[in-house]
């Protein structure tokens, strides 16, 4: 646990001093005080669309930094020939994998925490608010989608290079996200080979929207049960353990080379 | 019973797939480095050094044969338990201060934070960048760097340290910073194995050296058994892989 969590402590000191999570905090306020300058119907009260808008650019700009933070770690860690003194070090790849994904998630997850709160305080200032027992649930949720876009961003990063698993990353989610709560629509007209297809696909990629409570806090539609909130977060750890899995069979056996490898 | 090897290598064979076809890396080698030696580790460009030491290590498995640190199998993280390396290049986390470096280095070999501190202190004075200890890597020298990361192979106090190239590109003063370490741990009597391409440096240091090229082992002994007296080791050294 403790190489685990000194890892993870390496991606956090790297993120900080990258200054990537400034510029997100910084994008998300400018594009807040953006939302709030507008009165809709001049109507200074009016807060659903804040809460809308703001919270797509909450999962948008969260959305872009667990990926580009999951997916560059180990290739990075090749490229910048650090991986070497890590591997001759008595660390397992499995741990390795683990201290990765756990900084890129914790790291991703506090920017979550800040995006929210900064979403929060704008919705505040123009004087409407989220129903706090909602707001936590749909953080946490939040917080576990985040940590499987993390787990997939690694695991796909362990078989392609950077840029290969980036953009794969991105259409993957994307695709899970938009296009996967259609597939049972699809399915009332298909039928033998394409309605098994379908299913497997259904099945095989992470349901994105069953983490997304942005229509219960926009409309005040109030919590989701505690045991549909709790099946969805063991949906996400059995799916992240999976993820992991897959990564840590792709990385165990992968030969590193130094430059000339003769 | 005998003493356990530092490094039991035992025909040990590497290929993989080149541009040409299958490429050899490594042929057979069998090698035994006894603890308390310092051993030189001897090649031209592509004689199959940086291979060695690459399956040594885990980057990389052996097509067949074994390979043993201080008994354990190297397929075994623990087996890296003893050991310290650094390689030719510096390459280190930029973004990180030299005591961080320290620092995450000995957590990662588990050691309580009351040693790393003082292993820190300690190494950090020895290779001189107290000073510059909570600057970050990005603003070091490429001497310096090196230093770091010599001193982040020494945190565990290892019994076995692996160098590949370890002067490489460095100017005399670094080279001499780093021979002074090197020569520290040798009267402290732990095990070096190192791959240079530095003969006199080599011949200096090292009691046992292996030579090879093409992948197969062509040499190995005391460098006074090997060498004939009146000729360096360089010519002996060209001779023999030109042979």
């Amino acid at each position: 646990m403790k190489q685990i969590l000194t890892l993870t402590v390496v991606v956090w000191l790297e993120m900080m001093r990258r200054k990537d999570l400034y510029v997100l905090m910084i994008l998300m306020a400018t594009l807040l005080a953006g939302l709030l300058s507008f009165d809709v119907f001049g109507l200074a009260g009016v807060t659903g669309y804040v809460k809308d808008m703001g919270l797509l650019a909450v999962w948008l700009l969260a959305w872009i930094l667990a990926i580009n933070t999951s997916v560059r770690q180990l290739p990075q860690e090749e490229q910048r020939g650090t991986l070497f003194p890590l591997l001759a070090k008595p660390v397992s790849r499995l741990t390795l994998i683990l201290g990765k994904w756990l900084g890129a998630w914790s790291v991703t997850g506090f920017a979550l925490a800040c995006l929210y709160l900064t979403l929060c305080l704008g919705i505040f200032l123009k004087g409407g608010r989220f129903d706090a027992m909602t707001l936590l649930q749909a953080v946490i949720l939040h917080g576990a989608a985040l940590g499987l876009v993390c787990a997939l961003g690694i695991a796909l990063s362990t078989r392609m290079n950077r840029d290969a698993a980036t953009v794969t990353t991105y259409v993957v989610t994307a695709a899970a996200f938009i296009l996967l709560p259609r597939v049972p629509s699809l399915l009332l007209g298909a039928s033998g080979m394409m309605n098994t297809s379908l299913y497997t696909l259904y099945y095989l990629f992470p349901h994105f929207e069953l983490f997304d409570l942005r229509r219960r806090l926009v409309h005040d539609w109030g919590c989701a049960p505690g045991s549909t909130v709790a099946g969805i977060l063991v949906y996400a750890v059995l799916m992240i353990m999976t993820l992991l899995l897959l990564a840590w069979l792709g990385y165990r056996k992968r030969h590193f080379s130094r430059g000339d490898i003769l | 019973m005998g003493m356990i090897p530092a490094i039991d290598i035992q025909d040990l064979s590497v290929s993989f797939p080149g541009r040409t076809g299958i490429v050899q890396a490594l042929q057979n080698l069998t090698l035994t480095v006894a603890p308390g030696t310092v051993y030189g580790f001897l090649g031209p460009n592509g004689a199959g050094k940086t291979t060695t030491l690459q399956v040594l290590l885990g980057f990389q498995e052996a097509t067949s044969g074994t390979a043993r640190l201080f008994g354990c199998p190297i397929t075994q993280s623990i087996a890296r338990d003893k050991i310290g390396y650094m390689s030719e290049n510096p390459d280190t986390y930029p973004f990180l201060t030299g005591r961080e470096l320290l620092t995450m280095a000995g957590r990662l070999f588990n050691l309580p934070s009351p040693v790393i501190r003082k292993r820190s202190t300690q190494l950090l004075e020895e290779t001189g960048l107290s000073a510059a200890a909570d600057q970050r890597i990005a603003v070091y020298s490429r001497g310096m760097r090196q230093r770091i990361c010599m001193a982040q192979a020494l945190i565990n106090d290892p019994e076995l340290l692996i160098l590949d190239e370890p002067t490489g590109g460095l100017d005399p003063l670094g080279r001499r910073d780093i021979r002074a370490l090197i020569a520290a741990r040798k009267a402290a009597g732990k095990t070096i194995f190192f791959s240079s391409h530095e003969l006199s440096e080599v011949e200096l240091a090292c009691d046992r050296i292996a030579i090879l090229s093409k992948g197969r082992l062509i040499a190995e002994g005391p460098v006074s058994t090997l060498v004939p007296p009146g000729e360096s080791l360089e010519r002996f050294f060209i001779k023999a892989v030109t042979a």
